[in-house]
């Protein structure tokens, strides 16, 4: 169901731990990058089957964890901080800038596919806010004006 | 004027520091652990007991007294896992030692694995780190390749292997027995103590769980020896801990200091004073979880017995300042929001608590506030301490309780117009 | 034993036990709602907490403990009754009814409803919340059990039912915080033979039997102990009828056979004992117009009359028996037989069956045997007979009277063959191919209607006790049994259940020493092991068997 190298990372990652079924929340990440950015029904058989677990445990864990997306996100997912630290300085007019730039609310994907937005707890770059993970990138002491200037860069 | 204490940030405030493990050998690395190799484990717990290093997690636990807890002679393997799950708000001091110098806490990761009698470790990193997961798997790998860890870590035929494990958002995943259950494949509920993790934690097996900025505190401990790690500071208080300072302030940052410097020195000296000429109103000194202070309240040393007995806790040591033009209920309700967000959902206080405590405070941004609600929210919220599994209730209390407390004009401002 | 002291009086405990457990025991009543003893601790919901002002070691605890998770110490001092305890369990309860809705009016549960019950003894009895509640939507998961999400109270029984218990996984926890719901995966299906148990243990009406749903109030139902009939394992239940109709059964808890649960098939017995279309109501006799119904008295004349005309011998009597027969009955069949012809002929149904063996113990409580007594018929000596082939012969071998208890051997060419038989008589409570093959029917009782003991596949004799009433025109089995044998001057002495059974106990190898006294509802083991080469142990049972 993997790529190659995926399929290395999984038999790596699988080795690393005493039981299978520890490797669980790596191994749903490895398959989310697997497969765009999201978790198919498919993805879940295959990762229960690989972690001999019952796939409501793993739909169990998805629906408790935030990263595990079970719908195909933007190409470049805006991960917008609002908690205490970056409310205090701009985060939660960051994200309503960027949400009437782009013409959605947080939680969704836009048209085209380019970009989602995902309202955020704290992403721990408190001294550096406002701040955004762009995919897997941070972006720090972002302002309105430089979230502009992301987007535009984000083709 | 007070200056940055530098022993963990002593490579990063370097700006030519190679943070490869050449670079971080010329340093200076990977001779405490050569040290701390020739002493047994149980002599290596002592040492750590006796320099007072106390965990720089939040919880303020002496980190030899937790190590000696581990139990012994069970048959089965013993367990070293380091919590970088670092999702208290306002905390940002971890992923700068993992980022800038990830050879030095993989050091004290290894004094830490010997000290217990751990085989293989793991390094529960939150998901969100992207950056610093990479980083952390880049030096480990630097590590196998050089030999210092693998087959013989320890010497011949003692090994040790190390682990990033990624989590997926969950901020209840730092607390102790739900990140043992997260790593473990499952969801992050925590667990009933007794049993305690050091007698049966990460599948069943004897388990310590340590801060990274504690276990990066080892190699100067074993290095320069416990008498001037706990010269840092008061008695009790040793060493030298990480601010993560974020707000209103012109610097925010993340500072290294003595524990015996004060929260108006960490604000206005290194912190430059507060932003745009304005005046201060309130601090929390040690993330969303402590009780809040106000502007006259902050003439107190930045340490977890001066905190705790001016009636607020270090915590993570994160310093969120905010100044006089800032709406303290729209501050709440974020907190309010976060704890509702982040709740397990388990235990019944927590569950509903925290939700109900939101719901209050959004009814008093609608304009809908009274004296009536007010006492509401404080008993709603305030029932949420020590009724709970674990401490995201009291952490979801203490926020409530103090602002309600503190700050009771701010409430005054959103009551309605309208007879109550 | 150890001891701790709660609200002043001394609590025996085991080593190990939690303090909740053993305050159980001694009839302590601590409110939870997780918790259950037979399976792990979770200590969530928080209802059980206790005041500990000394742990054992003189110092109190710093804060209310929980008693399901505490380990009881000797020496340990706690307190229920405080204003500590009533201000936690006050917010608790709060907490709980802020999202639950008030759905008593409608609900199964109401009546049997903890949340409700606790709410009147330890709750405020008024609510600040003005907000909207959370609501979930609705789904249809399954045969046999209704989930109704918005009552949840999140105690998690369900979820660790279906982990620990039964193994299938098929239910479990699902999102976080206030928006935590049990559900099963992915609109599937329940799969588990065992969901009644899951209606049972949800302490509110979230989880409800479809069986049962709307059809009675729960506070208008009798109860009386009885045990399952439905296969050989004879789960403990509880028989819930009201005005002479059974609503449903209910397992009662017992450690030695089924510990709290019981299965589906199980439960859906309840039907048959509402059944009254099937039923013999009155004694018949076959007469040249076909059957009609006469007088007891009539029906045991013709019968005395046609034996003293046939005068047979012993090789004569042939006597035909199914294992749905309690042990009483099974004892006298026996002795009318060998004390009133002199006949050794008698035989039962003896199948080879399956018994699955699996990690989980609740799969043990399904058995592909589907009558509750072979192991009493095994007991008592009976012959069995694996196949309908093998009695055939036996029919035709110069029979010149057949009784036939139950419907043992039920099918048409046996009965076709019986029809030349100069006397049959049929005892039975349900019409069947021997009812109408038969000279004489007689018209018997179900367990519910009766008093008889039964022995299980593990050897275990249990009593039923009267729940229902039968047709005022039938008679136990046992009573015509002894009817019959006053008909044939064959020396008799017992008239009742307990008098039977120890004459059996006395005359029977297999039943020595039981004591009627002991007998209690939860059941005796017989002294021996029981051996059975027609029992396969099986991992799950074939489609066939």
């Amino acid at each position: 169901m993997f790529s190659e190298e995926g399929q290395k990372e999984l038999e790596r990652l699988l080795s690393r731990y005493p039981f299978k079924r520890n490797a669980l929340l790596p191994i749903l990440h490895l398959a989310q990058k697997e497969n765009e950015g999201w978790l198919s029904e498919a993805s879940i058989k295959f990762v229960a089957e690989v972690c001999e677990v019952s796939e409501t445990h793993v739909e169990g864990v998805i629906s408790f964890y935030t990263m595990y997306k079970l719908k195909k996100p933007g190409k470049y997912h805006l991960q917008i901080c609002t908690c205490v630290p970056c409310c205090l300085v701009g985060g939660e007019e960051l994200l309503e800038h960027t949400e009437s730039k782009l013409g959605i609310h947080a939680g969704s994907t836009s048209d085209d596919g380019r970009f989602s937005i995902e309202e955020m707890e704290c992403i721990g770059a408190c001294s550096y806010a406002p701040a955004v993970i762009v995919n897997e990138d941070y972006h720090e002491k972002v302002s309105p004006q430089s979230m502009d200037q992301l987007l535009t860069d984000c083709k | 004027m007070i200056e940055e204490t530098l022993v963990l940030f002593k490579n990063i405030r370097n700006p030519d520091y190679d943070k490869s493990l050449k670079g971080y050998k010329k340093s200076g690395g990977f001779k405490a652990l050569k040290k701390a190799l020739k002493m047994k484990p149980e002599e290596l717990v002592e040492l750590v007991k006796s320099s007072g290093l106390r965990g720089r997690g939040g919880a303020g636990f002496p980190t030899g007294l937790k190590w000696s807890f581990m139990a012994k002679n069970t048959g089965k393997p013993s367990y070293l896992i380091c919590n970088a799950d670092e999702s208290e708000p306002g905390t940002c001091k971890d992923r700068e030692l993992m980022l800038k110098d990830p050879h030095q806490f993989l050091e004290g990761m290894m004094i830490g694995c010997y000290a217990i009698n751990c085989r293989h470790g793991y390094i529960y990193v939150r998901g969100e780190y992207f950056p610093s997961i990479k980083s952390l798997n880049a030096a480990i790998d630097e590590l196998y390749a050089d030999g210092v860890l693998g087959e013989n870590a320890f010497g011949k035929g003692k090994g040790l292997d190390l682990t990033v494990h990624t989590g997926a958002g969950a901020y209840i995943c730092g607390e102790e027995s739900a990140l043992l259950d997260s790593l473990e494949g499952k969801r992050g509920h925590p667990r009933v103590k007794p049993p305690f993790p050091a007698v049966a934690g990460f599948n069943a097996c004897p388990t310590t769980v340590n801060n990274v900025e504690t276990l990066t505190c080892l190699p100067f401990i074993v290095n320069e020896g416990p008498e001037a790690f706990a010269g840092f500071g008061p008695p009790n208080n040793a060493g030298t801990h990480l601010v993560s300072l974020s707000g209103h302030v012109n610097q925010p940052g993340v500072y290294e200091v003595r524990m015996d410097v004060t929260l108006k020195d960490i604000i206005y000296e290194l912190g430059g004073g507060i932003r745009n000429g304005k005046k201060l109103k309130g601090v929390i000194p040690g993330g969303s979880s402590s009780p809040v202070l106000t502007a006259e309240e902050i003439d107190v040393e930045y340490n977890f017995d001066a905190l705790s007995k001016a009636g607020t806790m270090m915590g993570s040591a994160a310093l969120m300042v905010f100044d006089e033009d800032t709406d303290v209920i729209k501050l709440l309700h974020r907190i309010t929001r976060f704890y509702n967000h982040e709740s397990c959902g388990q235990c019944t206080p927590c569950r509903e608590g925290t939700h109900w405590a939101r719901l209050i405070v959004q009814d008093f941004l609608k304009g809908n506030g009274n004296e009536r609600k007010m006492k509401r929210l404080q008993r709603v919220g305030g029932n949420m301490m020590g009724t709970t599994v674990c401490a995201l209730g009291d952490a979801a209390a203490m926020p409530i309780t103090s602002f309600v407390k503190k700050f009771p004009l701010e409430f005054e401002k959103y009551y309605t117009q309208a007879a109550a | 034993m150890p001891v701790f002291e709660m609200d002043g009086k001394p609590v025996e405990f085991e080593p190990g036990e939690k303090v909740l457990s053993a305050a159980m025991r001694a009839g302590i009543k601590i409110p939870h709602y997780c918790y259950h003893p037979g399976m792990s601790v979770v200590a969530t919901c928080r209802m059980c907490m206790v005041d500990v002002i000394d742990m054992g070691n003189g110092r109190p605890a710093p804060k209310l403990q929980t008693s399901c998770s505490m380990d009881a110490v000797e020496g340990m001092k706690v307190e229920t009754k405080n204003e500590k305890v009533q201000e936690a369990r006050e917010l608790v309860m709060e907490y709980l009814l802020i999202n639950h809705p008030l759905d008593c009016p409608i609900c199964d549960q109401s009546g049997e409803c903890v949340l409700q019950d606790y709410s009147f003894e330890y709750g405020s009895g008024k609510s600040e919340m003005e907000y909207s509640k959370r609501v979930y939507g609705w789904r249809d998961i399954g045969t046999f059990v209704a989930l109704e999400r918005n009552r949840c109270i999140q105690c998690t029984r369900c979820d660790r039912f279906t982990r620990e218990i039964t193994g299938t996984n098929e239910f479990g926890m699902f999102n976080r915080g206030h928006e935590l719901t049990v559900d099963t995966y992915s609109d599937r299906p329940m799969i588990n033979q065992f969901q009644g148990n899951m209606a049972d243990i949800c302490p509110v009406g979230a989880l409800t039997e479809k069986e049962f749903r709307f059809k009675r109030r729960a506070w208008k139902l009798k109860k009386t102990p009885s045990i399952c009939v439905g296969c050989s394992t004879g789960c403990n239940v509880t028989i819930e009828y009201d005005r002479n109709e059974v609503f449903r059964l209910k397992p009662r808890d017992n450690p030695e056979v089924n510990k709290w649960w019981m299965c589906d098939l199980g439960r859906l017995t309840y039907k048959t004992l509402n059944q009254r279309q099937n039923r013999l109501g009155n004694p018949l006799g076959k007469t040249g117009d076909g059957l009609q119904e006469i007088s007891w008295e009539e029906a045991f004349n013709a019968i005395s009359g046609k034996i003293k005309e046939l005068q047979p011998s012993s090789t004569e009597v042939l006597g035909l028996v199914d294992t749905h027969a309690s042990n009483e009955e099974l004892y006298l069949f026996k002795k009318l037989l060998k004390q009133g012809f002199g006949s050794d002929l008698l035989c039962f149904p003896e199948p080879d069956w399956e018994q699955p063996v699996s990690d989980f113990f609740i799969d043990s409580l399904i058995t592909s045997d589907k009558t509750p007594n072979r192991a009493g018929a095994r007991l008592l000596g009976l012959k069995g007979e694996k196949s309908v082939d093998a009695v055939l012969p036996k029919l035709t071998s110069g029979v010149k009277v057949l009784l036939v208890l139950g419907q043992p051997f039920d099918v048409e060419s046996l009965q076709v063959q019986a029809a030349s038989i100069p006397l049959v008589v049929n005892i039975s409570a349900w019409n069947s191919g021997w009812t109408q093959t038969a000279d004489v029917s007689l018209p018997g009782r179900l367990h519910a209607e009766k008093e008889v003991t039964y022995t299980n596949k593990a050897g275990r004799v249990q009593r039923v006790q009267t729940a229902i009433r039968a047709h005022h025109k039938t008679r136990p089995d046992w009573m015509i049994l002894c009817g019959l044998m006053e008909m044939l001057d064959v020396e008799n002495q017992v008239d009742s259940t307990e008098s039977i059974f120890l004459e059996m106990a006395d005359a029977e190898q297999g039943f020595k020493e039981l004591q009627w006294e002991e007998l209690s509802s939860d059941g005796l083991n017989v002294p021996q092991t029981l051996q059975d080469p027609g029992r396969t142990e099986v991992s799950e049972l074939s489609k066939t068997a």
